[in-house]
């Protein structure tokens, strides 16, 4: 952060303060997108919301008698992966996950991603897809195809098995565990793929989450939360806005008071 | 600031929420209709500090990133193909498909369509029609005279013809299935319309194994359920408020920023 070393000819103490009051506004301003953007998905299946860390930046100029610093820096924004809420929907090709575990997609670009949207649907060849046509996955990571005479009996058990009365077992829907879920890059359509970084522990099998038919998982976006979030950062913006005035206003007064030649 | 467009997709996507949701209300006393649902998804995400990146000549990692995601698209409605309540008529030309499967129709056009709406009638040659007038594929004529038509459960029409006890074999109404029924395409008029989606339909008998059976006598009225749609609304406008709160808060914040000198 060079910008923040720079030195003006009218003093550290005062120049300082203008910057810490500038570093929180900037942090807020990307919160407050963070929060519309959870409120924009409010009804989007199996949407998680996003959250906003923020840290303090130790800055310590040994030159300035007022000593150490304190920035503001939003160092990481995180995943909440907690359950949204399951409604029924009564389509046979809707599944939901209950618990931890995140579905496996295929996108049509060939990247394998993965996320928590079971609204699903049967593409040209018979594949399952999701609506935007990315390929659900079995655990071995293999499209799962639905025979063309399947019919209303089809029926997705709590393991994902696949079956219907005259097919028999079809497939099986693959449920993963992401043990480094946070890591992971959003890439919209409601999926996260994996950065391209050395130690990130692969996805393993999940045996414990339920899938179930007929239900999609909502959004767990908590309105009462996100609208007090905004309130916040809204009043937070103002106080540093504010801040930054009485700093200037600081400034003005001195410089006309030492500036002016009749004293 | 971003915050703006972003609540603004929201808004958009809980209009079109709101348009889904009073199509199907409308459609609730609709023969055959299907209610459908707005199927949202996010939009892609602006990393403004990579994951992974390198936070220290060590090689320590920044182990989550900064996403800022830009807000919420419509990807689709989708329609939910379930069983709609039968309703008893005791009209001979009533049908209602108990399961899967559709009744083919023959557009003016030349082209076919698809229906699950089985209120016929019969033209001025006594050919079976739809309430516009278009023929079920594959076409039955029924003779002159005719007292009485039985439809089988696996769709053989049966005429009764006066004086004669013995019924007339009139031939058979056959159903087209798709593998993804949710893909066809509405026209309006309780019509579908195959697509690349949809799959090109396969022809099947009623009765078929996965295909539904006729029954004579009954319609089938709509799957829409009135209750989850009203529920649907409430959520649908509160959400729409969020967003506009969102975009009158984003504008004061950019006022206050007016304020600095």
């Amino acid at each position: 952060m060079p910008i923040l070393r720079r030195k003006h000819h009218w003093g550290q103490a005062l120049d300082n303060s203008t910057y810490v009051s500038l570093s929180l506004a900037t942090a807020l301003r990307r919160e407050m997108d963070v929060a519309a953007n959870n409120m924009a998905n409010a009804n989007t299946t199996g949407f998680k919301a996003e959250r906003v860390v923020f840290s303090s930046y130790l800055h310590n100029d040994p030159a300035a008698a007022t000593g150490d610093t304190n920035f503001l820096v939003d160092v990481g924004s995180y995943v909440d992966a907690r359950q949204g809420a399951l409604s029924q929907t009564g389509n046979l090709l809707d599944v939901a996950l209950k618990g931890d575990g995140w579905f496996g997609y295929q996108t049509a670009q060939g990247q394998r991603a993965y996320g928590r949207d079971g609204s699903l649907a049967i593409d040209p060849q018979g594949n399952l897809v999701t609506l935007t046509g990315a390929r659900i996955l079995d655990i071995g990571g293999n499209p799962i195809a639905l025979p063309p005479d399947v019919g209303a009996d089809l029926t997705i058990s709590r393991s994902g098995v696949i079956s219907s009365l005259t097919n028999g077992v079809i497939g099986q829907i693959g449920v993963f565990g992401l043990p480094d879920l946070q890591a992971y890059e959003r890439i919209g359509n409601g999926m996260f793929v994996a950065p391209d970084v050395v130690g990130i522990r692969p996805p393993v099998p999940d045996t414990v989450t339920e899938v179930i038919q007929g239900a999609l998982e909502g959004s767990n976006i908590q309105p009462v939360v996100e609208m007090t979030r905004m309130m916040t950062i809204q009043k937070a913006y103002e106080r540093a806005v504010q801040l930054m005035n009485s700093e200037d206003e600081l400034r003005r007064d001195m410089l006309r008071r030492i500036g002016s030649p009749s004293g | 600031m971003k915050a703006l467009g972003i609540a603004a997709t929201g808004m958009l996507a809980q209009q079109t929420n709101v348009d889904v949701i009073s199509n199907n209300i409308a459609n609730a006393n609709t023969t055959g209709f299907k209610s459908s649902r707005a199927a949202f998804q996010d939009l892609i995400y602006e990393t403004q500090r990579r994951e992974g990146s390198l936070t220290s000549d060590a090689g320590t990692l920044r182990p989550t990133g900064v996403d800022v995601g830009l807000g919420v698209q419509t990807v689709g409605t989708v329609r939910l193909n379930t069983q709609g309540g039968l309703l008893a008529t005791e009209n001979q030309l009533d049908l209602a498909i108990d399961g899967r499967g559709f009744f083919t129709v023959n557009l003016p056009d030349g082209g076919q369509a698809f229906t699950r709406d089985g209120a016929f009638q019969l033209s001025p040659e006594g050919q079976i029609v739809t309430l516009q007038g278009y023929e079920l594929d594959p076409g039955i004529v029924l003779p002159e005279n005719t007292v009485n038509i039985a439809v089988g459960e696996t769709g053989t029409v049966m005429a009764y013809v006066e004086n004669d006890p013995v019924p007339v074999d009139l031939g058979r109404i056959t159903m087209a299935t798709f593998v993804n029924e949710a893909g066809m395409r509405a026209l309006g008029n309780n019509l579908l319309q195959a697509t690349t989606a949809s799959g090109d339909p396969l022809q099947a008998n009623p009765g078929d194994p996965g295909v539904g059976i006729i029954r004579q006598g009954y319609l089938e009225n709509s799957n829409v359920n009135i209750i989850q749609q009203i529920t649907d609304l409430i959520s649908a406008q509160r959400a729409y408020e969020m967003n506009s709160k969102a975009i009158s808060t984003a504008d004061q914040m950019m006022s206050t920023a007016n304020q600095i000198r």
